[in-house]
């Protein structure tokens, strides 16, 4: 039915126009009064930083969410898409991020899964295989591509997977097709093929939105560059006649300084913590840093830098290959996490929903979590040895609940995090590693956590600070190392370095 | 909305309250009653310490039980491991003979429960190998290395006075009501009021979290698996001393009486969570169920059948509760 619809192409095929497009979720813009018209078979960039409105965008297309005000029109109809459904009748497929795949099943069978071919024996219904491979092929060949339809998924590569991906989504004969960062966990020759099959579908007209955090990609592969910024247009360019720094200087506009307590002087000559030429394999290479008393380190770079790795790595949740970690003057080179944790290590995890908390577990017994050896006195343990412990970090971090023996999941994104962070702060570390703390938190809870962070600085404690959200890392760190494919490339002072520089150099090193 | 309505809402909130927290209580309650009218003799104090010695022999086991599904693992061997105590106590006594040589058997017993299912976990954290595949595997293998001490045949030279610990009587009360209620304060204290229970719960709720906040996750596994490992040899020796003999084929079947008292008990198989209190009501459930059928004159495939009912009726139930919660 999909293939019907399709097959009558008109002048207007593949254009597509917002106008005046809002999404508001509560009081909060995410999408304010956009309008722009995409032109057919062109590649479009989409770019803009975390929260700007990109992937509110991209949801609307898609059928998730529906706009608040305006309207849009696909192929030259007016459309309101109240499901995913009408988004792909109307010819627009989306490839996601995140790979979908069955990696046990054939590529074929991966690119008609749901619609597997039929053939009928004898009044019963059998899959028709000849036809599915046959019509795979065909369509794999069509692309370009070097992948077979027998093939199973599990022993293609990453980039060949977004291949199948990008061939799943083209078996439905789209005129627009969503790409959202396609490349994020490509290497570089990978890149160059997924390149190949784009500009192979522009010539058979298809329009594409591209999504990228990796500003150097733009100049090779798209067309035009779409900024949006805290849900507004801003503007549009052709690629031929734009460069680095006006996408960069669209995308963050005069930025305000943001503002903290002021920067005490660190005394740099006894480090807490030496990281030695530490690796891990496919992860990170060749990482050296020291960290000071008191001081907050922060670690910017985009998503897939390898900032996550390297934090799990030190505190013995993964692997090193090779290289030495030194905590407070002690070799502590392949310990692990409980071993850390007793040297004194502490470490929030980036997705506190699924590694850092229990969440069917009560707030009481998360807080005691990680200092049960302390809590318990001989191993027994009783609740009312674990009130202080409880109470301290319910009043020191603010955490907003009426009963601490309710489930940790009953409380808000912030105060989880927060539960997080008391859970350590029990352990009574002097390094804490706090990996994208702020994610999914509300403004408020966010000054909290960063408060709780410089707070503790005062006391001495010493820190890491990973957050997608670069501003964050300027705001909250005393000194910032860049990573870049998992190695650091540079470092650089916040007070003396704005977003853009620091936005450029997490990107392909274009200092402007 | 006005005073009297808002008290008898109060009032309601108060009865669903107790239904919703209390709902296995309240059913062994309710099947109580029930058998002390319609079971003949159901209510004789003969038969009640009678009940109770029975469900000892499966409680004791069960209270571990709970233990390691908590933590996000299961035991399918305990009944094989019931039947390899009660030959290996058999056959020290028979070959040293006399109390020495039931305390020597009983002593290696139980180093071989422990020694087995701690093993089980390790082999779990080492080669990634489930604990339902390894003691699927001991679930045979321990069961024939039962008939191998015995040969086949009964082993029945224990000294006199040996049935004292599974059939006799102490101060009224059967002998195995002791071990029992003292295993049942044990394991309950263990599980709420040691840091180890707190790590089980935790590392079956969630294994990366714990692991990431210190816990040695494989260790605590692996004691779970132990702990019930040398609950299954004091079961095994006390079912011997019971039927007088070490056989191969003693308690056929135990472990799925175990893991069904411990699910009716409202413990996850999911992990994470579960109460040693829990598997006491459970225990006690199948316990009396299974004494009523027989004192009314149910027939055994009946009995399999109703058996099968509550276990599936249970589990429906706890599903229920835990999304009106």
């Amino acid at each position: 039915m999909i293939m019907q619809k399709l097959a009558t192409k008109t002048d207007e095929d593949g254009v597509l126009e917002f106008h005046d497009v809002t999404k508001l979720y509560g009081p909060t813009k995410a999408l304010s009064s956009f309008t722009h018209r995409f032109d057919k078979g062109r590649v479009h960039a989409l770019m803009g930083k975390n929260g700007s409105g990109k992937s509110t965008l991209v949801k609307l297309l898609a059928g998730v969410i529906q706009p608040t005000l305006g309207t849009m029109f696909v192929n030259g109809e007016q459309r309101q898409f109240t499901s995913p459904h009408d988004s792909f009748a109307a010819g627009i497929v989306t490839v996601h991020q995140e790979l979908s795949l069955v990696p046990e099943l054939t590529v074929g069978e991966n690119i008609y899964l749901g619609r597997l071919p039929q053939r009928n024996v004898g009044g019963l219904s059998f899959v028709h295989w000849k036809k599915l491979h046959a019509q795979a092929d065909a369509l794999l060949q069509d692309m370009g591509v070097n992948i077979k339809s027998r093939q199973a998924v599990s022993t293609l590569s990453v980039g060949q997977q977004q291949v199948v991906e990008i061939a799943k989504a083209m078996s439905f004969n789209p005129s627009i097709l969503l790409l959202d960062e396609p490349t994020s966990a490509l290497a570089t020759k990978e890149v160059n093929m997924l390149f190949g099959l784009v500009r192979r579908l522009k010539e058979q007209g298809v329009t594409m939105i591209y999504i990228t955090h990796r500003m150097s990609e733009l100049f090779d592969i798209a067309d035009t560059c779409t900024v949006i910024r805290d849900g507004h247009y801003i503007g549009s360019v052709e690629m031929k006649d734009a460069d680095h720094a006006d996408i960069v200087g669209m995308m963050f506009g005069d930025e305000a300084h943001a503002t903290r307590p002021p920067r005490r002087a660190i005394e740099r000559s006894n480090p807490v913590l030496q990281v030695k030429n530490i690796s891990r394999t496919h992860a990170f290479k060749d990482i050296s840093f020291e960290l000071y008393p008191g001081e907050i380190l922060g670690i910017a770079g985009l998503l897939g830098a390898g900032r996550t790795e390297v934090m799990r790595a030190i505190f013995g949740a993964d692997p090193l290959n090779a290289g030495s970690v030194t905590l407070n003057g002690k070799d502590v080179t392949g310990y692990t996490p409980r071993q850390m944790s007793q040297a004194g290590l502490g470490y929030t995890p980036e997705n506190r929903k699924e590694v850092g908390l229990v969440q069917m577990a009560a707030i009481t017994d998360n807080l005691c979590m990680a200092s049960l050896d302390a809590v318990a006195k001989g191993g027994v343990i009783t609740r009312a040895q674990e009130k202080p412990f409880v109470d301290k970090q319910i009043k020191d971090l603010s955490i907003k609940t009426d009963d601490p023996e309710l489930p940790v999941s009953s409380l808000s994104g912030g105060n989880q995090q927060k539960v997080v962070i008391g859970k350590w702060l029990n352990t009574k570390p002097n390094v804490m590693f706090f990996d994208e703390p702020s994610r999914g938190v509300d403004v408020h809870a966010k000054r909290q956590i960063f408060d709780i962070i410089w707070e503790g600085a005062e006391h001495g404690l010493s820190s890491i600070f990973v957050s997608t959200e670069l501003e964050e890392v300027l705001e909250v760190a005393d000194r910032v190392l860049v990573m870049r494919q998992g190695e650091i490339v540079t470092e650089v002072d916040p007070t003396k370095t704005n977003l853009s520089e620091l936005y450029g150099l997490c990107m392909e090193g274009a200092k402007n | 909305m006005t005073t009297t309505t808002e008290h008898v809402e109060r009032k309601e909130n108060f009865a669903i309250g107790i239904l919703r927290n209390y709902p296995m209580e309240i059913i062994l309650g309710a099947l109580i009653v029930f058998l002390i009218f319609m079971a003949p003799g159901f209510a004789s104090t003969h038969n009640l310490l009678n009940v109770l010695r029975t469900v000892s022999m499966l409680g004791i086991i069960a209270f571990g039980m709970t233990a390691v599904i908590i933590s996000g693992e299961i035991d399918l061997s305990v009944g094989a491991g019931v039947a390899l105590a009660g030959c290996i106590v058999a056959w020290f006594a028979g070959a040293i003979g006399g109390w020495g040589g039931v305390a020597v058997g009983f002593a290696v017993a139980v180093s071989v429960g422990f020694s087995v299912g701690f093993l089980t976990g390790q082999f779990r954290r080492w080669f990634d190998v489930p604990t339902f595949i390894t003691t699927l595997a001991l679930f045979a293998a321990l069961r024939g290395v039962a008939n191998l001490i015995t040969g086949g045949f009964p082993l029945t030279n224990f000294p006199s006075g040996f049935d004292f610990l599974g059939g006799g009587y102490l101060f009224g009360i059967p002998f195995p009501v002791y071990v029992f209620a003292f295993t049942f304060v044990a394991m309950h204290f263990i599980m709420n009021n040691t840091s180890f229970g707190r790590a089980v719960y935790a590392v079956g709720g969630n294994l990366e979290a714990a692991r990431l906040s210190g816990i040695n996750v494989w260790l605590v596994k692996s004691m779970t698996l132990a702990i019930t490992g040398v609950l299954t040899a004091i079961s095994g020796t006390l079912i011997a001393s019971q039927i007088g003999s070490g056989t191969g084929t003693t308690a056929t079947g135990m472990e799925l009486d175990v893991i069904a008292a411990v699910i009716i008990g409202g413990t996850s198989l999911f992990g994470g969570k579960g109460r040693i209190w829990g598997t006491l009501i459970g225990v006690l459930f199948l316990g009396c169920i299974s004494n009523g059928m027989t004192l009314m004159n149910v027939s055994e495939y009946w009995q399999y059948v109703v058996r099968g009912g509550i276990i599936l009726g249970a589990v429906l139930l706890n599903q229920v509760l835990e999304r009106v919660r």
